[in-house]
């Protein structure tokens, strides 16, 4: 049984000041995506209980690739003429959420549009779920992430399974035997990919969270692993086995960018936003949530048919024949940026990778744990593809020392201490694409995205030659 | 001699870039057998004595299942570390070794009670902090990202006296177990790769090992250097 919060004379004036706050902050440019949640959940404690939530709301969590889907989706309903609440723009922690809401209500705590599409931190589900029902909860995947912040993936599996409200119907991925084993109890449907990946992704990754049965302890039989534990799998003691799939993608054309797939209500094929198998896990994701949410197929279908994938996490210009392409992989997070890494070596011809890699945080006062780059698959930038590597920030030594146990030449190595160093080390001859992976921080973000215009400006005067 | 590296349940205790450790020892020891001990098998150790021992960190519920798989074995452990078989273990696997670890609800899981220690969870508040202590005359240093303390004589025979950031719990002035050729350290990831005087050491001293020279050992010494400078900065956040 849900718990009821009544909206009380404290909640009124909470709410009345934070969208003045709101209005304010707007007037001067500001977001506001941030500062009136934080004061909300911090004079009212149960604010986010007492506000009315959208009644047709989609949470989205997982360690990697909720950010996209979250969009995905609300891309489509927006395509549809849906006016809709989101924290696109915003956190996606509990002040995040606050503050989207206060935006979407009314002086009365009303909300003025009836749907939502929410990113949900797996961390702070504790914060969010208490007093947020999602009718649909996507849950992408749980993966190893922030050490420091999440520990492992038993214990965000052990705070989602404490939080997910029992009533929301769980959309996850039959390929992953941890979130897919997530609230036994709730209704939920599986998705997946069926087939064979042409791009043979790298089933020997570092990190391997499901080896042992979660059931009897046994070492799990691996019928395919994708990357990591993603695959299908059954206990060859106990029986636990990978479910069967509701929505699964049968077929992936790279070339064409189209991926055929089966869904109860059909089968049918839909663009591809990206060319990587987590865009494909992504796309799918987002065709089952949007399913279960009650869109018809042909609907969904033709949204895809006009979107794109955000620019703060790919974007790629063309000098001539070179190819510049800036990615995001989140700092910490050895599988995301192992993903990217693995996208990086099955591009075609001669490539230079530029890593930005160092937290930006924990320079400033302290210094980083860098375990992560230890269980981060480096190995797949072992590859004759790959002429060269450039890594700056000031855990360069450890980067140094981690590519060399990868196997990696020293001579196709550059390091220096700082993201703003970079650009005289990039040597340009002889390559055809250079990837800038970096970090989500603004201030990292910032520097790729300079270091971008720099090699840019660069080629194209070598063109003008 | 050929080598016999046991490792404890690698499918699961290698969290925190702790299988790092196993991957240089690979690097270091390329003629070595390394011996992968897994759930419901009888361990290694049991009817051989092993050139070395490493257990890595793992979550809480397979902490109280691999206690549980090493509980018959248990007095033949504590014979193995007098009979002075390098073990070294990292992050929460030394809590295998302590009398309890006790849950936020005070209900306490029976460890392999070897050291007279317990460890208190606290799993809504992880504890994360740099590192840097003594051991002999080396300086070794690390990272720490765990849910628990050690409570008890956590002083009885520490690894390493501690110089900067937190010891078994914070007002413990040591930190880890040095027992015969066991050490036991809360530190986590790469403390091998990170420590190269400290390996150098175990390799030729604790193991017995001649004409040790580590892989790519001018570039770990680089960055161990680095850090090291780094950690004894007194404006260094801990």
């Amino acid at each position: 049984m849900e718990k009821v919060y009544h909206k009380d004379a404290q909640f009124y004036a909470v709410l009345a000041a934070l969208k003045a706050v709101t209005a304010g902050l707007q007037a001067v440019g500001r977001n506001a995506t941030q500062y009136p949640g934080r004061q909300a959940t911090r004079l009212c404690p149960d604010f986010l209980g007492k506000i009315d939530k959208p009644k047709r709301l989609i949470a989205v969590t997982g360690t990697n690739g909720k950010t996209t889907v979250s969009n995905l989706i609300a891309d489509v309903l927006e395509s549809l003429g849906l006016d809709l609440v989101s924290n696109r723009f915003g956190s996606n922690v509990d002040s995040g959420i606050a503050s989207a809401l206060i935006k979407a209500s009314d002086l009365a705590g009303h909300m003025k549009t009836k749907y939502g599409v929410l990113e949900v931190d797996e961390r702070m589900t504790t914060k969010i779920f208490p007093y947020v029902t999602p009718q649909i909860l996507v849950v992408t995947n749980l993966f190893r992430d922030s050490y420091r912040r999440n520990a492992h993936t038993q214990f965000i599996s052990s705070i989602l399974n404490q939080n997910i409200p029992r009533s929301s119907r769980l959309v996850l991925n039959g390929e992953d035997l941890i979130s897919g084993r997530l609230a036994p109890d709730n209704d939920r449907v599986y998705f997946g990919i069926e087939c064979r990946d042409e791009n043979e992704t790298s089933p020997v990754s570092i990190i391997q969270d499901m080896r042992a049965c979660p059931v009897c302890g046994s070492i799990l039989e691996y019928d395919y692993i994708r990357y990591n534990h993603i695959g299908r799998a059954h206990c060859p003691k106990c029986g636990l086995s990978s479910p069967e799939l509701d929505y699964a993608v049968e077929k992936i054309d790279y070339e064409n960018r189209r991926v055929f797939i089966r869904t109860p209500k059909g089968r049918t094929d839909v663009r591809l936003l990206g060319d990587n198998i987590t865009d494909v896990y992504n796309t799918i994701t987002a065709i089952a949530a949007l399913c279960e949410y009650g869109v018809g197929l042909k609907k969904i279908t033709a949204a895809f048919e006009n979107m794109q994938l955000p620019q703060t996490r790919f974007q790629e210009v063309m000098v001539g024949q070179k190819r510049i392409v800036n990615i995001m992989a989140k700092g910490q997070n050895p599988v995301g940026t192992s993903r990217v890494l693995d996208y990086i070596r099955h591009q075609p011809g001669r490539k230079a990778v530029i890593m930005m890699p160092d937290d930006y945080f924990d320079r400033q006062k302290s210094s980083e744990n860098t375990a992560w780059f230890f269980d981060t698959d480096y190995e797949l930038l072992n590859d004759p593809s790959i002429v060269s590597i450039v890594d700056g920030g000031p855990r360069f030594r450890d980067m140094h020392i981690r590519l060399l146990m990868a196997g990696i030449p020293e001579e196709k190595m550059r390091f220096c201490d700082s993201e703003e160093k970079i650009f005289p080390l990039i040597e340009t001859d002889g390559v055809d694409t250079f990837f800038i992976v970096h970090d989500l921080v603004d201030a990292i973000d910032m520097q790729a995205r300079d270091l971008m215009k720099k090699l840019e400006k660069k080629l194209q005067e070598g063109e003008g030659k | 001699m050929s080598l016999n590296i046991e490792i404890l349940f690698p499918e699961v205790n290698y969290l925190f870039g702790d299988g790092s450790n196993v991957r240089y020892l690979k690097k270091c020891l390329p003629d070595a057998d390394f011996i992968e001990d897994h759930f419901n098998e009888e361990p290694f150790f049991v009817r051989n004595s092993p050139s070395l021992i490493y257990c890595g960190g793992m979550t809480e519920q397979y902490q109280e299942q691999i206690i549980s798989q090493l509980m018959p074995w248990r007095d033949l452990l504590k014979e193995r570390i007098r009979e002075g078989v390098p073990m070294l273990f990292t992050s929460n696997a030394i809590e295998l070794l302590a009398r309890f670890i006790q849950n936020e609800d005070g209900s306490r899981v029976p460890g392999l009670d070897l050291y007279p220690f317990g460890a208190k969870r606290d799993r809504m508040n992880r504890f994360n902090c740099l590192f840097k202590g003594k051991f002999q005359d080396m300086d070794i240093i690390g990272f720490k990202t765990q849910f628990t303390f050690a409570y008890g004589k956590t002083d009885y025979r520490p690894f390493m006296q501690v110089d900067r950031g937190t010891g078994m719990n914070p007002k413990a002035a040591g930190e880890g177990i040095h027992d015969h050729n066991l050490f036991a350290t809360y530190l986590v990831g790469p403390f091998l790769i990170m420590n190269p005087h400290f390996t150098k050491y175990f390799l030729q001293d604790v193991m017995g090992l001649d004409d040790v020279s580590l892989p790519w050992e001018d570039a770990l010494l680089d960055a161990y250097n680095e850090r090291l400078a780094e950690f004894s900065d007194p404006e260094t956040k801990y």
